[in-house]
């Protein structure tokens, strides 16, 4: 397909990721074919097409319909139990480690700011390396033994609590904010939807801002909510 | 080579008590016992003795007090404001024979000057290596010949055993020169780091504090590259306490009754923290109704005996178990390694060679004490080889008792240690204890439940082994694996974090072990120091639900403990060397006699101004520290040498030194802060 004409290639994108459970809205398809080269061949387009749309809001990127969007009522915490079929792709907008307590979360990022970690008993210092983000993520991806909290977002209105149940690989506190995940076959208790590892499809992305923003502000929210708690 | 006949050996141990023992030994009685001039306790002892590798000889044995030779920097930078403290890293030092050890330095020339062979009888290890080349430095200025290769020997033992010090008299060995060698780098670098610190920090801080109380009682505020990070670590914790905030968890508890035993089974998740999540997976177990069993296993199991036994654990077993901190663990253990009733108590070795006769060591046991049915019993066929740790350095065994002693002949010190190293000795030489174990898991509401029973089937080692617990627990009832029942009882229950213990002595040996600050040898010494120079205090931990977690340094503290009620929170000032302030805590219950290590203000400025300097590399910290403890490891290694570690080590002291110099007013605003109590 060397001169592939626009709606052939935008046809077989929009199959290709609704495939994939990202049905791409129109606005963010014309967006995307006004900024690759449509002599590229069709199959890189499809990767590089599915590449943006795991960076990209989901609110805005894909198609709103009954079948793309959680059902009305989801976080009705009067509603005991739900059985919802999907798929859903949801979009993660905040994780936390609910089985450890924040404070214990705020000291390990304070002992990671002096560049300081633990292994038993003896203090290491970490040594800034280039890949220097990636290295402490694998320090807190290490600790965070879960289970993890997590809040999502459809491309609709809704905003609902989701708990692993049980663990998902990939799923914790070093995954980006942002990542897509696409839901089927899953139960929804109060308002709470149970995760498993056989209804969480991780297709990863990330949104870089809002990434960005969550992990500077995290120990923030740890310490707030640390001691809010104590209050209460 | 001419061998020129030898018939007079000098033999030099590094204390009387060696010298006396050895002597007594290899004489079988025949000794003549000599003062020396202007020292009561060092005595020469003459006798004669066939060596297997010179032939009758007539010997001296005599001793030194530890190091014969003291090193200091030449008479114009000693005075505190004779120069800039910088220039100590590259001032000369001399060294040279204090008074108080010039007569044993006479003593000991003299002596040398009618022998052939110099032999030392030091102790084996770095220090004693050291102490053997100060030795032969002293002797060959009274007899030249000593210097030549095989002039001077060493022995090679490890307690005062007769027949091992008859066997150590018999083949002797080379003095170690690289282990020397690193000793003596530590030595010059301990002196010029020290020193240089000590003075800079002195002159920036102590006239603060001098104006301030409008007295002249501040001293000295001493610097040591070991002290800092041993300080450093109890005023890590202590702010990891104060600063502590306590949250509320959430668990699920499951009881249920079968033949009129009530079982609590365990949630999987332990507890959240999280209130909705819990609320929430507790009604779908309501729900559910029904548990069903998913495993039933019953299982051997078996509390491993103890480790064969190293200084380090020496000394936090004593603080532990005998309520003794570790300085004076090792000041007893010294006295009975001399007396000759266990081995040599500096080691870091904790596997028995398996050439060793420990049979006959239990052997020996069987004569008496507490412990003599239990040592027969492993004679008659209980006796089982010992563990095998991962450390050997390859110069002694680990500690063992070496002889019997009725323990009425024992200062009642005396006696608890080396009751400590006989059960330990005789539980290594024991089998494991054993029992069975079995596991209950249930699956209600989608959520994992167990339980555990345990059933000791055979005491073992725990019958000597009295420091160790391992009980049966409660009897389980029968389930079957796809049983169905309602539990009799589930409720959500919630609980709050509490802060972790303040540093106990055990823990604070085994962050120096891990971090490399210090030897086994010298831990003790550097935890002495830090409270004699009022860095710290110690006081009795009081009895509490956090006690159990000593082993548990890393926690986070989570463990569900009574609530921490008047605590005073927040960034706290430390309380200036008064005791017991701690709320409500003090008056809860009796102490269980384990120290625990607060900082005092000055400590908690000293840690928080170097820290707050920012340099990547805090003096506060093991890191530095835990560098120079391996170069010292290279030398001895031959890996490298005594110039080279020197010099790279002071390099980077001197860059550390530079970068403090210009942040002096961090620290000074620390003091202010801490000691003073003004606002930051």
């Amino acid at each position: 397909m060397a001169n592939g004409n626009a709606a052939e290639i935008g046809a077989s994108i929009i199959t290709f990721l609704t495939a994939k459970g990202i049905p791409p809205t129109q606005a963010w398809l014309q967006t995307f074919l006004s900024s690759v080269r449509l002599t590229t061949p069709v199959v890189a387009l499809q990767q590089t097409a599915l590449f943006q749309i795991r960076n990209a809001d989901l609110q805005t990127s894909i198609i709103r319909s009954a079948s793309t969007v959680l059902p009305p009522g989801i976080t009705d915490p009067e509603a005991k139990e739900k059985h919802i079929r999907g798929p859903i792709t949801v979009q993660v907008l905040d994780v936390e480690d609910i089985g450890r307590s924040r404070w214990s979360q705020v000291e390990a990022i304070e002992a990671q700011e002096r560049g300081e970690t633990t292994k038993g008993r003896e203090v290491i210092r970490v040594v800034p390396e280039e890949n220097g983000p990636d290295s402490t993520a694998a320090v807190d991806e290490a600790k965070s033994a879960g289970p993890h909290k997590l809040l999502l977002q459809d491309a609709g209105e809704a905003q609902v609590y989701a708990m692993e149940m049980l663990p998902v690989r990939g799923l914790g506190l070093q995954m980006s904010i942002g990542t897509k995940l696409v839901l089927k076959d899953f139960t929804v208790a109060r308002g709470l939807i149970l995760l498993e590892p056989r209804n969480v499809e991780m297709l990863g992305g990330k949104v870089e801002a809002w990434d960005k923003q969550w992990r500077e502000e995290r120990k923030q929210r740890l310490k707030a909510k640390a001691g809010m708690r104590e209050e209460g | 080579m001419p061998n020129s006949r030898v018939n007079r050996v000098l033999c030099v141990a590094e204390k009387p008590s060696i010298a006396k023992a050895v002597a007594n030994h290899l004489a079988g009685g025949q000794v003549n016992t000599r003062n020396i001039r202007g020292n009561p306790y060092v005595k020469n002892y003459e006798f004669q003795y066939n060596f297997q590798t010179w032939g009758a000889c007539t010997v001296t044995m005599t001793s030194v007090l530890g190091h014969l030779l003291s090193h200091d920097f030449d008479a114009r930078y000693k005075g505190w404001k004779s120069c800039d403290p910088s220039q100590l890293f590259e001032a000369s030092i001399e060294d040279f024979v204090e008074e108080s050890k010039q007569p044993l330095a006479d003593n000991i020339q003299a002596q040398a000057r009618n022998c052939q062979i110099l032999y030392i009888w030091t102790d084996c290890d770095r220090e004693g290596e050291n102490i053997g080349t100060e030795i032969r430095s002293v002797a060959v200025k009274g007899n030249p010949s000593l210097s030549q290769p095989g002039k001077t020997v060493r022995a090679r033992f490890s307690n005062i055993e007769r027949a091992h010090i008859v066997n150590a008299a018999r083949n002797p060995i080379a003095l170690d020169e690289a282990q020397s060698n690193a000793v003596q780098s530590r030595i010059e670098l301990d002196l010029r780091i020290g020193a240089s610190f000590t003075r800079n920090l002195t002159l920036s801080v102590q006239p603060m504090l001098r104006q301030h109380f409008g007295n002249d009682d501040q001293g000295v505020i001493s610097y040591g590259s070991c002290q800092f990070p041993t300080l450093g670590f109890v005023v890590e914790r202590y702010l990891r306490v104060r600063n502590f905030v306590p949250e509320t968890f959430w668990t699920i508890k499951v009881m249920h009754e079968k033949d009129r035993i009530k079982v609590n089974f365990r949630w999987a998740r332990n507890h959240l923290f999280d209130r909705m999540v819990v609320v929430i997976l507790f009604e779908r177990c309501l729900t559910a109704k029904t548990a069903r069993v998913t495993k039933v296993q019953t299982k051997p199991t078996s509390k491993w005996k103890p480790l064969p036994l190293t200084t380090v654990e020496l000394q936090k077993c004593g603080s532990r178990f005998l309520r003794m901190d570790s300085a004076r663990v090792m000041q007893v253990a010294e006295q009975l390694y001399q007396k000759g009733w266990i081995s040599y108590p500096r080691t870091e070795t904790d596997q028995f060679d398996r050439d060793m006769d420990l049979r006959a060591l239990v052997q020996k046991q069987t004569q008496g004490g507490d412990w003599a049915q239990f040592a027969q019993g492993l004679l008659n066929g209980g006796f089982s080889q010992p563990r095998s740790g991962h450390n050997n350095d390859k110069a002694h065994p680990p500690i063992h008792p070496v002889n019997f002693v009725n323990p009425t002949q024992l200062t009642q010190d005396e006696s608890r240690v080396h009751e400590f190293v006989v059960r330990r000795f005789l539980a290594c030489c024991s089998e494991d204890a054993r029992g069975s174990k079995t596991e209950i898991s249930i699956l209600y509401g989608g959520e994992t439940f167990s339980t555990t029973g345990l059933t000791v089937l055979e005491r073992n080692y725990l019958d000597v082994y009295k420091y160790d617990r391992w009980t049966s627990s409660q009897e389980l009832p029968r389930f079957q694996e796809g049983e169905v029942f309602e539990p009799t009882e589930a409720l959500m229950d919630e609980g709050k974090t509490s802060p972790p213990g303040y540093l106990t002595e055990p823990e604070l040996i085994a962050l120096m072990d891990a971090n490399g600050i210090g030897t086994d040898a010298t831990m003790a010494e550097h935890i002495s120091k830090i409270k004699e120079r009022q860095y710290v205090e110690t006081r009795a931990r009081v009895r509490g639900a956090r006690q159990d977690d000593d082993d548990e340094a890393a926690s986070d503290g989570e463990a569900a403990a009574a609530p921490e009620a008047g605590r005073g929170r927040g960034r706290g000032r430390a309380r200036a060397r008064a005791r017991g302030g701690r709320g409500s805590a003090e008056g809860r219950g009796a102490t269980n006699g384990m120290q625990e290590f607060i900082p005092t203000t000055l400590g908690v400025a000293l840690v928080e101004g170097y820290e707050n300097m920012g340099f990547e590399i805090s003096l506060t910290k093991p890191f530095l520290r835990k560098e120079m403890e391996l170069k010292m490891k290279a030398i001895c290694e031959g890996r490298k040498s005594k110039a080279e570690v020197v010099h790279e080590t002071i390099e980077q002291y001197r860059d550390v030194y530079i970068r403090t110099q210009q942040r002096l007013d961090t620290l000074r605003a620390a003091v202010r802060k801490y000691c003073f109590g003004e606002n930051a």
